[in-house]
Parts: C-alpha cells; sequence; structure tokens
C-alpha cells in the first residue's frame, strides 16, 4: 500500500512538473518570437524618421566591454557621462566581461536575454558566427542613418567585412590595424652580440639564439607557453600564404595566385624543413621542454624569454614598458595586408531598446575628440596627462588604465603611448604606402569563413592541431613520423571536407569581387 | 480519478507534512528540473534571436562531433577509468584514515592529524596546477632537481604520458581523502562504544576490533559515498584535468576526459548545442550506470539501496 502510494507521490510530482515546464515553455517561445517583429518594427522606425535626431528623452545605454575593470573607473564613468549627458542627453554605463571568465560568459551575454544596447565585438570573439545565429541587430539602417559621420569614414572593405548573410551587424574599427607577425627581440643583447642587422629571417633567429644559450644560460630563447606555437604561421606568412581563418591555422593559400587553392599545412612542399628546423631548436632548448604546460604569458616582457613572435602592437607595448631593454621588431611577413576591420568592432544587441541613441551615440564618440578621450583615457590631469606631442601616459596604471572599448579607436582620434618609438609610426606608415587596395592579400582580408556546415570537422581538426601539431611543432616529437602521424590525424578529423568547403567558400568570394 | 480522490485525502490528512516538505519540493522543482528543458539544446541549430525553444530541429547533428573521428570512445573510456580509479583509491584512503584517526588516543595529535590532511581540499585546482608544473618542469622543476643532485638524468615527465593517470590519482587523493574521511569519523564516532567495549572485555585486539566492529559499522556509509559517486562517472573533474594537464596535446591520449574534450573543441567556436549534446550523452549513460548499480545493491541488500 504505501509503496504505491509513493509511486503515486512521485508521478504526481512529475505531472506537476511537466505542466509547468509546458507553461514555461510556451512563454519563452512566444516572448522570443516577438523578438525579431520589434527589431524589424526598429528598423522600419529608423527608416521613417530620416535621421532627425531626437534626443529629448534621457537614456542609459549599457555597454559590455571584455576586460578587468580598473579600480579608478568610477571617475572616468563619472566624467563621461556629465559630458554625455550634455551633448546626447544620455548616459553610459560600462559593464567589464574580465579575462578570467570572458570565453564562458561573452556568448551567454546573447542568449540570457539581458537587455543591453552596446557590446565589444570581434573576430576572435566569433562576430560571424554569432550574427549567423541572430544575436545582433541588423544595422544596414541605423548606421547611415544615426551615425552618418562614421559610415562616411568606413571604407567598402571594412563594411563587407561586417556584412554577414546580405546585412550589416558590426561597425567595424576605424584604426587601422596590420596582419604583421615578426620577432619582438632584446635590442641591448642584441647590441651585445653583435648583430647590428635587424633579425627578421630564422638564419638571424637561429645565430641570436645559440648567442642567448651560451652567454644567457638562465633565459628562454623563444617565448613558448601554453596558449601553443605560432611558429607555422610566421613560416607560411613569410612564404606569402596566409591563413583561410584566424581560428583555422593550419590551412593556407596563396593570394598572390590567379585562382588560389587551399591546402592544409601538411602539403605545402616546404613543411618539412620546417618541423627539421623546429626539432633542432627544440633540440638546443631554445624552449622549455615543458612549455605547453607553462601559463606564464608574460616572459618576454619580464625579461624571461629574448624573442618572441607576435604582432607589432604587442611590441610597441613592450617598448613602453622596458625602454632600457631596446625591444626590436622584425618584421617576419613577406606581404603587409590590413587585419579584417572586424578585427575590432561594435555591435548592438538584438534586446536593445534603444539602438538609435547608441548608433548617435557611437558617432559621437568615433568623431568628437573630447568624447573619444573622456572614454578612451579618462580624466585629464586625473588619470591620464598628454605630452608635446598629444602622446597619454596613464598616471596611475594600478587604478586606471585606457578603454578596454577597442572598436571605438580611429586613425584620427586614437593617441600614441608617449615612449613608443618613432619607428612604430615610420613602419606603419610604411605599410600603408605599400598596402593596395585590392591586391595580393588586402584582396582577401574581406573573406569570412562559414562554418556552419563544417562546425564538426572543424572542432575535430582544432583539436588535432592542440594534440599532435603543436608538440610536432615545438620539436617534442620526430619531425618526419610526427608530421605523418598529424596528418593521418587531421584526415580522420575530416579536414579534406573543410578544404573543400574553404575553396568552394574562397571561390565564390573572388568571383563576387568580379 | 481514484488517484486524486486518493491525494486529496492524504493532502488532508498530513497538511502539516506537505508544508513542511513544500521548500524543498519547489527548490528542488525550480533548482534541478526546470533547467533539464535545456537539454532540448541538444537536438537544436541554437539561434540567439529564437531563443530555447524557437530554434530550429537539427535531429543528432550536435552529437557527430564527440564521435566523427573515434574520440568519443577514448575519451569516455578515459572518463569512466578515471573516475574508477579516484572512486577506490580516494574512498579507500579514506577509510584507512578515519579509522586510524579514531584510533588515536592523543587529542592534540589527532586534531592536527586531521586538520593537516583536511587542508588540500581547501586549496584550488588553480594552485595545484601550479605545484605540478613546478614539480615536474623539465628544465627547473623539483623532481628533476633532485635526480640531478643524485648524478641521475632528469626525466621529462611531460614526454611520458603513461605516467599521468597515476600523478593525477595521487593529486586527487592528496585533495579529497581528508574532506570523505570526515564522513568516516563521523560514522565511526557514532557507533556505541559498549560494543568495544565488550569486545575489548571479551580479548578481542585492534585488528579484530576494526575487521568486526568498525568495518561493519561503516558499511552502509561506505555503499551510499561509492552509489553517490558512482552518479557522477561520466563527469570529469573538469577543473583537475584542466588544471593540471592544461594544453599540453602531448599527454590528451592518457589523459582526456569528456569534459575536457568539449572545452577544446568548443572554445574557439562555441555552439551551445554541441555543448548541451555532450552533458545530455554523460547524462543518459550516468543515468543508465546508477540505475543498475543501485538495481546491483538491491539485490544483494536492499537497506542499502539509495532508492
Amino acid at each position: 500500500m504505501s509503496m504505491r502510494k509513493k509511486i503515486l507521490a512521485t508521478l504526481l510530482a512529475m505531472t506537476m512538473a511537466i505542466g509547468m515546464l509546458a507553461g514555461c515553455g510556451g512563454g519563452s517561445s512566444s516572448g522570443s518570437s516577438d523578438a525579431p517583429a520589434s527589431s524589424d518594427s526598429g528598423s522600419a522606425d529608423a527608416g521613417s524618421t530620416d535621421g532627425a535626431a531626437d534626443t529629448s528623452k534621457e537614456v542609459n545605454l549599457v555597454m559590455y566591454v571584455i576586460s578587468d575593470r580598473p579600480a579608478g573607473q568610477d571617475v572616468v564613468d563619472e566624467n563621461l557621462n556629465k559630458l554625455l549627458k550634455e551633448k546626447l542627453n544620455c548616459t553610459l554605463t560600462i559593464n567589464w566581461i574580465g579575462w578570467a571568465e570572458y570565453a564562458n560568459k561573452y556568448p551567454l551575454l546573447f542568449s540570457s536575454g539581458e537587455e543591453f544596447d552596446i557590446a565589444y565585438c570581434a573576430t576572435w570573439l566569433n562576430f560571424a558566427n554569432l550574427a549567423r545565429r541572430g544575436a545582433f541587430k541588423s544595422l544596414d539602417e541605423l548606421l547611415p542613418t544615426y551615425a552618418p559621420d562614421n559610415y562616411a569614414l568606413q571604407s567598402q572593405t571594412a563594411l563587407q567585412q561586417a556584412t554577414i548573410d546580405g546585412h550589416i551587424y558590426a561597425v567595424p574599427t576605424l584604426l587601422p590595424t596590420y596582419i604583421t607577425y615578426g620577432s619582438i627581440y632584446r635590442g641591448d643583447l642584441a647590441k651585445e652580440a653583435g648583430m647590428t642587422d635587424t633579425i627578421d629571417t630564422w638564419e638571424e633567429v637561429e645565430q641570436f639564439g645559440d648567442w642567448i644559450k651560451a652567454n644567457h644560460p638562465e633565459m628562454e630563447v623563444i617565448d613558448e607557453y601554453s596558449s601553443g606555437p605560432e611558429l607555422s604561421l610566421v613560416w607560411e606568412r613569410m612564404a606569402g600564404n596566409y591563413e583561410i581563418d584566424s581560428g583555422n591555422r593550419y590551412i593556407f593559400y596563396d593570394p598572390s595566385e590567379e585562382e588560389p587553392k587551399v591546402f592544409a599545412i601538411y602539403d605545402d612542399p616546404t613543411i618539412g624543413d620546417f618541423y627539421e628546423m623546429c626539432y633542432r631548436f627544440g633540440e638546443k632548448g631554445f624552449w622549455s621542454k615543458s612549455a605547453l604546460s607553462d601559463t606564464d604569458s608574460s616572459k618576454t616582457q619580464n625579461g624571461k624569454a629574448a624573442i618572441r613572435f607576435h604582432n607589432v602592437d604587442t611590441w610597441s607595448g613592450y617598448t613602453v614598458l622596458h625602454p632600457e631593454w631596446d625591444f626590436q621588431y622584425g618584421v617576419m611577413t613577406s606581404e603587409i595586408a590590413h587585419l579584417p576591420y572586424t578585427q575590432d568592432c561594435m555591435v548592438i544587441s538584438n534586446t536593445s531598446k534603444n539602438p538609435e541613441r547608441a548608433m548617435m551615440f557611437w558617432n559621437l564618440l568615433t568623431t568628437d575628440q573630447e568624447v573619444y578621450d573622456a572614454l578612451y583615457y579618462g580624466v585629464l590631469g586625473t588619470t591620464y596627462e598628454l605630452n608635446e606631442e598629444g602622446q597619454f601616459t596613464i598616471l596611475d596604471t594600478d587604478l586606471y588604465s585606457t578603454s578596454a572599448m577597442w572598436a571605438a579607436r580611429t586613425f584620427d582620434l586614437n593617441r600614441n603611448q608617449a615612449g613608443v618609438p618613432e619607428s612604430y609610426d615610420t613602419m606603419r606608415a610604411e605599410w600603408e604606402e605599400q598596402i593596395q587596395d585590392g591586391v595580393g592579400i588586402e584582396k582577401y582580408t574581406g573573406f569570412v569563413l562559414d562554418t556552419t556546415n563544417i562546425t564538426t570537422e572543424i572542432a575535430n581538426c582544432q583539436n588535432v592541431r592542440q594534440q599532435y601539431g603543436w608538440p610536432l611543432e615545438l620539436g617534442y616529437t620526430d619531425p618526419v613520423a610526427g608530421l605523418e602521424e598529424y596528418k593521418q590525424k587531421l584526415q580522420e578529423a575530416g579536414i579534406e571536407k573543410v578544404l573543400e568547403e574553404c575553396q568552394k567558400q574562397l571561390d565564390a568570394y573572388r568571383t563576387s569581387l568580379g | 480519478m481514484k488517484f486524486f480522490k486518493g491525494f486529496a485525502e492524504e493532502f488532508k490528512r498530513n497538511r502539516a507534512l506537505f508544508a513542511m516538505a513544500a521548500p524543498a519540493f519547489i527548490l528542488v522543482l525550480v533548482m534541478q528540473y526546470f533547467p533539464m528543458t535545456g537539454l532540448v539544446l541538444a537536438f537544436k541549430n541554437y539561434r540567439y534571436d529564437m531563443g530555447v525553444f524557437g530554434s530550429p530541429w537539427n535531429g543528432l547533428a550536435n552529437f557527430r562531433y564527440l564521435f566523427a573521428s573515434g574520440t568519443g570512445w577514448l575519451i569516455t573510456r578515459n572518463t569512466i577509468l578515471y573516475n574508477l580509479l579516484n572512486l577506490i583509491t580516494s574512498q579507500l584512503l579514506a577509510v584507512l584514515i578515519a579509522i586510524f584517526i579514531t584510533e588515536i588516543n592523543n587529542m592534540i595529535f589527532k586534531k592536527v592529524t586531521q586538520s593537516i590532511i583536511l587542508l588540500p581540499y581547501f586549496i584550488s585546482w588553480v594552485v595545484v596546477g601550479v605545484f605540478v608544473y613546478n614539480l615536474f618542469n623539465f628544465e627547473t622543476g623539483m623532481m628533476n632537481g633532485v635526480l640531478k643532485a643524485m648524478g641521475m638524468d632528469p626525466v621529462n615527465m611531460y614526454g611520458i604520458p603513461g605516467a599521468w593517470p597515476v600523478i593525477i590519482c595521487l593529486f586527487n587523493a592528496w585533495k579529497w581523502t581528508g574532506y570523505n574521511s570526515v564522513i568516516y569519523i563521523a560514522a565511526i564516532t557514532g557507533v556505541d562504544g559498549e560494543i568495544y567495549e565488550a569486545a575489548s572485555i571479551d580479548g578481542a585486539t585492534i585488528f579484530q576490533r576494526i575487521l568486526y566492529i568498525t568495518l561493519p559499522s561503516i558499511r552502509p556509509t561506505l555503499v551510499t559515498m561509492i552509489l553517490l559517486q558512482v552518479g557522477r562517472i561520466l563527469r570529469g573533474d573538469f577543473e583537475m584535468f584542466y588544471q593540471i594537464v592544461g594544453n599540453n596535446g602531448q599527454l590528451f591520449n592518457a589523459t582526456d576526459v569528456i569534459d575536457t574534450y568539449v572545452f577544446r573543441s568548443l572554445i574557439t567556436n562555441p555552439d551551445i548545442g554541441m555543448t548541451a549534446a555532450a552533458t545530455f550523452y554523460q547524462s543518459v549513460l550516468c543515468f543508465v550506470i546508477i540505475m543498475v548499480v543501485n538495481a546491483v545493491v538491491k539485490r544483494i541488500d536492499e537497506d542499502y539501496a539509495l532508492f
């Protein structure tokens, strides 16, 4: 008898639960079907108001950025809000997602249904994937209508990169960044070693490395740690090849070809030499045998390593931190092009209630030096100061830092940090001169790989690269047998299908350019 | 109909009891059962603008990546073996330590020992990860430092995947034994002291007392603890594996569990549907395993079964 009662009670509990769940499910599905409708009406409004900026109602905009909140941020917020209230009758709340949690928390921003307006986005935050899955509001109408000045400054390439499935989903940055990778190395030690020429070939790297090993055995020669080696990227970029997608750096193509063919890294005829070289470097002890378990990402900037392969902005950051070490930069990329402008971009959340004001704010931020300074550097005299050339110095780096809304940077408004060597500017000016719109790699920077049909294979290849590619690149496995194994595992993971899809999309992109 | 009538009567009679159970019932419902609806995501192509229930179905596509290249079986096997190994070592050690501690008569020594053993439980895996790296680092690690000092060749632990199941198991035991032993100490303390007195008057040695009194009295606790652990057998302790092994691809074949594999595969290209599929797979297998084990336990002795 009591047994039966127990079962009855359980059944009852279950029916209640299911009943409530059904109710819950109905509620949220109707709620979500509202969402596209409201966004439609939003853009219709945008069209009808023909840009007449209505700021009579005070609104508070909410913006998400990725970084750890500086301790002294309150001062910056207060100052910025005073300014915004005056100019646009709005205030801005900046929410910070810390580095430790961004990978989990960022995608949840858009699935939680939380109402907010602006978010930082980027290629490395899966901009295209999120856009395709409906996380953002379409800016087709909003951008030209409410941010006309910003819109006028956008290049055709940039807008194309922000366009996913026929709609603009992001406002790309107005500060060009470059694909250049190269060696960031200790100038003071190079001088000591008698190496006067810029270190930008593998022979020079090896020569310098041997010298470091002999004279500064306490130092690591090449900075390698748990986020994986980037040597193969440098190798391919030096040969003029470019990766299909920043998340898939084992598939390359040669943009200088008339009809570029994508290829897997193991099909590069020179790759055997590369892995031989890596093995030799590894044997010489240029990096630790335990590098992949080392989580210290700041070895070069702290003087524990002599060379790091990274981009030019990392280098300029190091030069400011340690001018006495005279960090130098050797470009190891055969051809310079801009990084996709969506490398840093701004998106409007699907849930935004004030997309118009958000766009007006963005327009102001990217064209008005006063507002830009207030957001990006803070309060003059309190958080930062300027020197005669207009370069900034953050006054107390424990309390303040520059903004994490990197997408707001523009070529005109952005300031250099005081202490960055002059070569940084001359180098960039040189690159700007070299880059020709629509030629070489520049032609393909607008290409965005759509991974919808190959998610499974990409996830698996990604994993193989980490499991077999990285140890091979660090010379932990035999260069010949290891390469064979790497190739076999990539094939098992379905790389053929990925290559086919990449080729198809790349061809389609090329023909679309005409 | 009869059911509702029966329930209404029951409710009338035990109103107070129902009221008392209500908060717990609601809590479990809201915190444990409602989130389960999220499992539908495993079968959906999730879109942010359509939400959990509005997104289109896509059949079993989300499960494909787990098994596409044969890794699915490897990581499932690893997960189960690691959990079994950890279950056996940490419970066995916990029982041993609980017995030792309760047999110690010196109060100060007893308390100090217990605290020291419990201490690792409060150390985060992040910190343990740093320990491990500094122990086994090839160039500057402590282990190789000692080996070199003794005139032996240094060993590259990161090149020997086979050593890692042992290392992980040791660290797991180190961290959990103290915590688990507290539960057994409580169980042993609950045993009637008169039984021990009677036994020693009858001339039982300390080993006989442990074997015939202590162990049988903590058997229910032991079985319950094991059952609870078995329920999580398909869940790798993500933090432990991730902090100890991290991104070191050389060790993956020996150390990859479902949780770390899913994390790594999807970290660069997050897909809520695929993550949900992995969780769904783990949950279903866990469910099957716990049902089977519970049934077996019930067969042997009904009182020990969980339900």
